[in-house]
């Protein structure tokens, strides 16, 4: 692990995320900003400020890329947090995002206070 | 990728690619890496039960799981590890309360 392969996520309030490049890539937008020609200050200081995502929704964020890389199959944009767009989230009491490949064990679980905030981040960050 | 634990330290959160068979000892030469701090000044706490994780154990050894949050503490100037040191956001719950104001 180098520090070359990592990125800073830094949330609203200034706390930090400092993750594997590949796991933060799993967002379409972070992988514009680090890959994209040009002079982006990000990519040359591999860090993202995030002044609009709470601390809370930034963890949850890092912690599904990683979730994402660890179980999502070949038809892993079919597990997209995005899509808990289409969920009746306010019906249920708690929400989970669930591999097709693998069992229960799997689930990335959702608290339910937080799933309009991380539906809002999710579609910024195109995860 | 088998699985991976949260180090904090302050504000900052490290998320850490390992293995369950991986030593404690490895884990800090990977923070090495991202922290400028030798293995020998680091400790690492098991959050859920306050242990303090031993360098030549794996982490399997010590249940340290998938999405565990270990604390980093580092040594100081006078040889002694500084207390845990992890700042929780109260942000979400100060929102939701901000929120229930306007209604």
């Amino acid at each position: 692990m180098k520090k070359e392969d990592t990125v800073k996520l830094i949330s609203a309030e200034g706390f930090e995320f400092v993750i594997d490049k590949e796991a933060a890539m799993v967002s379409q937008t972070i992988r514009n900003m680090l890959t994209s020609p040009g002079s982006f200050a990000e990519r040359e200081h591999g860090e993202v400020t995030f002044p609009e995502i709470s601390t809370t929704i930034l963890e949850k964020i890092c912690q599904y890329f990683y979730w994402s890389l660890q179980y999502a199959s070949l038809h892993w944009h079919e597990t997209n947090l995005i899509m808990i767009k289409e969920s009746r989230f306010t019906y249920s009491s708690s929400l989970a995002l669930a591999s097709k490949s693998r069992g229960k064990e799997t689930d990335f679980h959702i608290e339910p206070e937080l799933t309009l905030e991380l539906m809002m981040a999710a579609n910024y960050l195109h995860t | 990728m088998a699985m991976y634990i949260r180090v904090k330290h302050s504000k900052t959160t490290y998320f850490i690619q390992c293995e369950p068979t991986e030593t404690i000892l490895e884990i800090k030469q990977k923070l090495h890496n991202l922290i400028d701090q030798p293995a020998n000044d680091q400790r690492l706490i098991l959050v859920g039960t306050g242990e303090v994780l031993d360098d030549s154990k794996t982490l399997a050894d010590q249940k340290v799981e998938n999405d565990a949050v270990v604390a980093l503490t580092l040594r100081k100037e006078d040889n002694e590890f500084e207390d845990i040191n992890i700042v929780r956001p109260d942000d979400f719950y100060q929102s939701r309360e901000g929120d229930s104001g306007n209604w």
